[in-house]
């Protein structure tokens, strides 16, 4: 995906979430994964490329073409993409089918027969086939997360922006979604993503980027970066979460 | 321990206290004949009270919830508006505004309904109650589902319809039933006005048959009837929108 951020900032009161941030991205990369410490700007440089938010000051551009600013415009932004959060968020009034049917009905103007058939044929691809009649309090949290990630790409997202999709879970649920996520960018799945798993984000990223204080610290290859990161920050940040 | 103890405590206490006031109410002396001639009022006055609350009750739901909505609405003048309303309302006694409301207000424009004065007033005064009871409902739907529900390309008003009064209406049905309650109970202050709904009947057997009891004690009787199927609809629908199982 070609991205283009200038000068990217986004402030809450005196925090500076995100502080002029500028990253520059070609074709050919598919993944994207942010990484670094917890507060470092992740999450909300993620919901201002979501259109989830508004800038305060700087631009993006996706794909050519600038974020709209007006929440008219946001909103078609969104309806194009997909996003999941770290806390699932799915309906709880919904069974895990309504919690994928009812967007593809309402915002996206399929008929229910043709929902219901993309619901299952997703929830299949991610082994969730026994579970579509349940609602969400009846579901393990990876059970669920696989629901929202599904709820999330049924509509045949351009991008797909994940935040953190694991850090809520332990680590045989972490597994069970990662294997999912796994297998959508095999399938040549648009994603940027926000994670603390390393592991994952060498193996599947294309690009990792690392963020501290709302600020591009280091970014590169995955391969790259993991192996002979450039400034002491990363080269800190990794050999403490490496550690274990 | 302490908890069986308290239950036990309590169970006693309440057993009690229910037989003491079931015996003193049943040994008294009755003179039913006393009221025999008015059974026809009781009746008629129980059917006015029947339609003034179930009136009143589905116009406080449409006003409850535009002034709900207006205070939610994100605009400042509708909202301070809608603001000062229930708080005034809340604030003053509901026997003033029944006589202000109908004998300056609904006179100056010419209105002379008992009745139907009867009724927006009421309606008017449980609303400010209820878009209360609404407002705590909504703002009790917590911000990852509105977040969610942006995310997923929902417009405001989609928002509201699909993902936060659902859930919301199951946290609002208790607190509703008790001020439905209310309103069934609160009707009886129109009397001031003359409307001869229940209570005002009762009064005036009492008055002309000299009767206490025999003209008060049906009033227990008249109202339960009309406030226990609230409370036993407002259970079934509550497990019907139940969906944490």
């Amino acid at each position: 995906m070609s991205i283009e951020i200038q000068h990217l900032s986004r402030h809450y009161g005196a925090t500076r979430a995100v502080d002029g941030f500028s990253l520059q991205l070609d074709d050919s990369v598919q993944v994207l994964a942010l990484i670094g410490p917890s507060g470092g700007g992740k999450s909300t440089l993620l919901r201002l490329l979501g259109g989830l938010e508004v800038p305060d000051s700087g631009t993006i551009r996706l794909d050519g073409k600038e974020l709209p600013h007006s929440e008219d415009g946001l909103r078609e932004f969104r309806k194009r993409n997909g996003f999941l959060f770290q806390s699932f968020n799915l309906f709880p009034h919904l069974s895990a089918l309504e919690n994928i049917v009812l967007p593809l009905v309402e915002v996206h103007g399929w008929t229910r027969d043709r929902a219901r058939d993309r619901a299952q044929e997703v929830v299949e691809r991610f082994g969730m086939s026994a579970h579509l009649g349940k609602m969400p309090a009846e579901l393990s949290g990876g059970q669920q997360q696989r629901i929202a990630l599904a709820r999330s790409m049924a509509h045949e997202p351009a991008l797909l922006l994940l935040d953190e999709p694991t850090s809520a879970l332990d680590p045989e649920m972490k597994a069970e979604v990662l294997d999912v996520v796994e297998e959508l960018c095999q399938a040549g799945q648009r994603i940027i993503l926000s994670t603390h798993e390393m592991g994952f984000a060498r193996s599947c990223a294309d690009e990792v980027v690392f963020l501290a204080r709302g600020q591009l610290v280091e970014s590169g290859k995955g391969e790259t970066l993991f192996t002979s990161p450039k400034t002491e920050v990363v080269r800190s940040f990794l050999g403490k979460v490496m550690k274990w | 321990m302490l908890k069986y103890l308290i239950s036990t405590v309590v169970s006693v206490v309440l057993l009690t206290t229910f037989c003491f006031v079931l015996w003193v109410v049943a040994s008294h002396d009755y003179h039913w004949e006393a009221i025999r001639p008015y059974w026809g009022n009781l009746i008629s006055g129980w059917w006015v009270t029947l339609l003034v609350s179930a009136a009143a009750l589905v116009l406080s739901v449409v006003i409850g919830v535009l002034l709900t909505g207006g205070q939610l609405s994100g605009h400042r003048l509708p909202s301070v508006l809608c603001r000062i309303f229930v708080e005034f309302i809340r604030g003053t006694p509901l026997l003033t505004q029944i006589l202000i409301g109908y004998y300056l207000i609904a006179n100056s424009v010419g209105w002379d309904s008992r009745f139907g004065v009867g009724v927006v007033v009421l309606s008017c005064f449980s609303a400010a109650y209820l878009s209360e009871i609404f407002r705590g409902g909504i703002e009790s739907i917590p911000r990852s589902q509105w977040l969610s529900a942006r995310a997923i390309g929902f417009t405001g008003w989609q928002t509201y319809r699909f993902v936060v009064i659902p859930q919301a209406i199951r946290r609002v049905l208790p607190a509703s039933a008790g001020q439905f309650a209310n309103l069934i109970k609160d009707s009886s202050l129109l009397f001031v006005i003359s409307v001869h709904e229940f209570t005002m009947q009762s009064r005036e057997i009492n008055a002309n048959s000299y009767s206490t009891f025999e003209a008060y004690l049906p009033l227990i009787f008249g109202y339960f009837l009309l406030t226990f199927p609230i409370s036993l609809l407002s259970r079934y629908l509550e497990n019907r929108f139940r969906y944490e199982h």
